[in-house]
């Protein structure tokens, strides 16, 4: 194994722990553009050790699937993590690099949250967990047509390792393709991970909540799991849009640096829209995501006129 | 010697018949299992050692029987889902007034499936296809005689006739041309593609020839349902890989488009009309149609790949169709049998009537969760492996093919996906509307587990999935072999064909495991736990404020208002105090019905009514007709001579 995958395995478990660093820097970020002072970038792990600290609660008709649905949640993250390669590099973890792999761990995340929210009966939980899922059918039907436009520009493969190599240079960009796929994924990942104007992680408006709703009921450790888990959802966007779409060739170093620089530059992108765009009504969204798939779709006809001449 | 196996199994299956209509004891049922297990091993030597038992298929009338390895793969799935279904049928069938004739039927049932998959010449084949549209008429109609269900299994009759009908043209045209395994090609191979598409697309479920599936299967008794879904749809699909992939091979592309396209609106619309039943038997039978779905759009993908000349591909994608009718086989069983024994505690299967099982019944739920799980796709349980694959061959479809084409696998795709997260929605509503919660009714409040051999046989199919969902890097190897062409796969733990990242099949639940029993290590040990009651805005919360199967699914049906058009009715009753009582009646139609079949139904019978106004009853009248219809076969005999 060479240094280069061992810094990147290295580089994917600092992720699971820097997770809420960047979610704590937009939070920063977007209470200066607000005019505010906003919070610390180091107030999500605040909030973790205060959560750790606290004792649990249980609704009363809740059982089993409540207490697992937590550490589902985190699992697939984890394992999600170590699938994603940094800067086009991953040490084999056993867990392959396959991005229709990583969709699917994401929906069984969904699937654990959801059953989690019908056993505490709650309906304001429902209510989120059933937006939750509603959005989740055109985002994944989006995810799976980026991975089939990333696929085209990497020689027919999903996977992940490969793909982000052959993103790497200008090349890609003279297709309007990469461009196309680009955007859609912007847009599909805005979607997932619950950020403006889909979704607002800010809200305390129960009727409002969408990715919110099923996590009202949970306490300690458990919440403090799942609040991780949002952040450690958008991290992993980040990196999957570094690496599907960043155009960095070059020896590992200097990609890592890039990928950073580019996940960073994220942060502050996530930032600007949240400040500047008002969250959308959620009959909206299926429409805002069936653009995505629409761009996706012209992608591809461009590509294969361009095939045929 | 294998011949041997399978004739002892089958023949014990046979005893099972006159054992149980005389006897109907627990031995007859003991006979029928052991029956079914000796074939079953049996089906599996022959895919073990890959040598085909018995003669080829021939184009003649002489009785012939054989079991290659795609029959044994289909009766493989027979048997080893007939044994739990058997099992559940004991302990459902205990009490059952008609238990004798209906443990006979079963029996027959099985037979006449595994009659179509080792009927190696027509007459056979036809025969043994007809006992199976008629066997399980028979049953339903034996365990229920109401009138509602006599419509549908009168639906159900008519239907497969109709629609059956394509797969006598298309069996006898390929006797006629005597062409069972000789190249076909022209009108001939058209002719007998298309039969055959309709013929065994209206058997499994197909849309748009699928309504009489949601009809029959909720009404059968629940072990009769687990054979219906898992397997009869099956043994259809199993016609239908015969005469595509080898009676008129190769399929040309259009064969290919068409289940492309048949295959993602059954997939896309089955699970969407699955989402909106208020019932469970009815919704596991919709989703019986989105699976069936997918199969057909892999079927489909394996042709239009194989005529793109990437026979790589084609045979993984042909490989995922089969990996999936075992997977659906699998879970479709545990839960049809789950909700039979659901039934019985919670005395209702309508979703607003359950609840809270999962602790009442911890066997039979856990089981049930676990099938949920798979049939939504999720990982690490089989449901998953098998939509991968499909999703990687719909994928290649997309980036290997002429570019018309790879647009047609772009959308294919995309519609698979939608498919699988639409199931995600579909069965985390089943789960919690069933397992999770509180209890809606005092009979689910008061729902005790099921008996020991249902219970056994639930966890049976249950610990299927999973070892079905950890090994897929094993036995797809098994079935890129039973694709045409000569593609080899390496088994491994890992399914990692050229062109994907790799389904570690074996290292994700384990990689997954590991680290949820970590975490809830760590979650479990915080200081304690507080009981409390869900927040509801300080409402005091009551069974009334209960979160319903059609809330679940309203903003779905918001979104989709437009396709699914939904109904609602709301009468107010206005008294002097102001509203004394609402009404409310919301429905999704089923559209296929509506604008498919009513029409048709309708032309039909004013076709009858003109047809009926030449029957006058006057002698005078037929007497015209005599003369006319001789008159006309002499101008014929007359024209044709001179010609």
């Amino acid at each position: 194994m060479s240094g280069a995958v061992v810094a990147a395995g290295a580089a994917q478990l600092a992720g699971l722990a820097l997770a809420p660093l960047a979610a704590g820097a937009v939070q920063r970020l977007k209470g200066r553009l607000q005019g505010r002072r906003g919070p610390s970038p180091l107030q999500p792990y605040r909030e973790l050790r205060r959560l750790w600290g606290k004792s649990g609660v249980q609704p009363e008709s809740a059982g089993p699937v409540y207490r697992a649905a937590p550490a589902v949640v985190v699992a697939t993250l984890v394992v999600a993590a170590l699938a994603v390669p940094v800067a086009g590099r991953a040490p084999d973890w056993g867990v392959g690099h396959d991005l229709v792999v990583v969709v699917g761990l994401l929906a069984l995340g969904r699937f654990a949250v959801a059953a989690a929210a019908w056993d505490t009966g709650s309906g304001f939980a429902l209510m989120g967990a059933a937006r939750d899922l509603t959005f989740a059918v055109s985002i994944e039907g989006v995810l799976l047509l980026v991975a089939l436009l990333a696929a085209l520009t990497a020689d027919g493969t999903t996977d992940l390792v490969a793909m982000s190599q052959a993103a790497a240079g200008a090349e890609p960009w003279r297709e309007p393709l990469h461009w196309c796929a680009a955007a859609a994924f912007a847009l599909a990942a805005i979607a997932e991970t619950g950020r403006q104007p889909v979704d607002n992680p800010d809200t305390h408006l129960e009727l409002t909540m969408v990715h919110e709703g099923p996590l009202l009921e949970y306490a300690g450790r458990d919440l403090a799991c799942l609040q991780w888990a949002a952040a450690a959802r958008l991290w992993l966007m980040m990196l999957l849009a570094a690496g599907l779409f960043l155009p960095t060739g070059g020896p590992f170093g200097v990609r890592l640096a890039v990928a950073g620089a580019t996940v960073a530059a994220l942060c502050v992108a996530v930032a600007l829209t949240e400040t500047a765009l008002a969250k959308m009504r959620i009959l909206r969204v299926p429409v805002f995501l069936g653009g995505a798939g629409a761009l996706c779709l012209v992608g591809l006809s461009t590509w294969l006129l361009g095939a045929g001449t | 010697m294998t011949a041997g196996i399978l004739v002892a199994g089958a023949g014990l299956i046979a005893a099972g018949i006159p054992l149980s209509a005389l006897r109907g004891a627990r031995g007859a049922l003991a006979v029928q299992l052991a029956g079914a297990a000796v074939v079953t091993a049996g089906a599996l030597a022959v895919l073990a050692s890959g040598d085909a038992v018995g003669g080829a298929f021939h184009g003649g009338v002489a009785p012939r029987l054989g079991l290659d390895r795609l029959s044994a793969l289909f009766a493989l799935v027979v048997c080893g889902t007939a044994i739990p279904a058997l099992l559940c049928a004991r302990d459902q069938l205990a009490a059952s007034p008609v238990r004798r004739p209906l443990l006979a039927l079963t029996a027959a049932f099985l037979l006449s499936m595994l009659g179509v998959l080792a009927a190696r010449d027509v007459a056979t084949f036809l025969g043994s296809w007809e006992l199976m549209t008629l066997v399980p008429a028979t049953a339903i109609l034996v365990a229920r005689r109401d009138a509602a269900v006599r419509r549908a299994v009168f639906a159900y009759v008519a239907i497969t006739h109709l629609g059956g009908a394509g797969v006598w043209v298309a069996l006898l045209t390929l006797a006629h041309h005597d062409a069972f395994g000789a190249a076909m090609t022209g009108g001939p191979q058209a002719l007998v593609l298309v039969a055959a598409l309709v013929g065994f697309g209206t058997k499994a479920g197909v849309m748009p020839l699928h309504v009489w599936l949601p009809r029959a299967h909720p009404v059968a008794p629940p072990h009769v349902s687990a054979l219906m879904s898992g397997v009869m749809l099956k043994v259809a699909l199993y016609g239908l890989v015969r005469v595509l992939f080898e009676w008129a091979a190769p399929a040309p592309l259009w064969a290919g488009l068409v289940l492309l396209a048949a295959g993602v609106l059954s997939a896309v619309a089955g699970v969407l009309y699955a989402l909106v039943q208020r019932e469970l038997k009815r919704l596991l039978a919709f989703s019986s149609v989105e699976n069936v779905g997918v199969i057909v759009a892999a079927l489909g993908a394996a042709i239009v790949l194989a005529d793109a000349g990437d026979e790589r591909w084609a045979a993984l994608a042909f490989a995922a169709a089969l990996l999936h009718t075992l997977n659906h086989a699998a879970f479709k069983a545990l839960l049809f049998l789950g909700a039979g024994a659901i039934g019985d505690a919670a005395g209702s299967l309508a979703f607003d009537r359950m609840g809270g099982l999962l602790r009442r019944m911890p066997w039979t739920g856990g089981a049930f969760l676990a099938g949920c799980a798979a049939i939504a796709a999720v990982p690490p349980l089989n449901g998953f492996a098998s939509e991968w694959l499909t999703l990687q061959a719909l994928l290649h479809v997309g980036t290997s093919t002429a570019p018309g084409i790879s647009a047609a696998g772009a959308l294919a795709l995309a519609g698979i996906a939608v498919t699988a997260a639409l199931a995600v929605v579909c069965f985390v509503k089943v789960v919690g509307l069933v397992l999770l919660g509180a209890p809606r009714t005092p009979q689910a409040a008061a729902a005790t587990d099921a008996p020991g051999a249902t219970r056994a046989a639930l966890a049976v199919l249950a610990a299927a999935c999973v070892a079905l969902g950890v090994t897929p890097g094993l036995l797809v190897p098994t079935l890129v072999a039973l694709a045409p062409g000569d593609v080899a796969l390496e088994p491994g733990l890992t399914l990692a064909p050229a062109g994907t990242g790799g389904l570690a099949a074996a290292g994700l639940p384990l990689a997954l495991a590991l680290v949820f029993a970590l975490v809830l290590r760590a979650t479990t040990a915080a200081p304690r736990t507080a009981a409390a009651p869900a927040w509801t805005c300080g409402q005091r919360v009551e069974p009334a404020l209960a979160w319903t199967s059609a809330g679940f699914t309203k903003p779905l049906r918001l979104a989709l208002e437009s396709v699914l058009r939904p109904e609602r009715e709301r009468e107010l009753t206005e008294g002097p105090a102001g509203v004394e009582q609402i009404a409310y009646h919301a429905e999704v139609p089923h559209l296929f019905d509506d604008l498919v079949y009513r029409p048709v139904r309708r032309t039909a019978l004013r076709g009858a009514a003109v047809a009926r106004r030449v029957q006058s009853g006057s002698l005078r009248a037929y007497i015209l007709y005599l003369l006319a219809l001789v008159l006309g076969l002499l101008a014929v005999l007359r024209l044709g001579g001179a010609a």
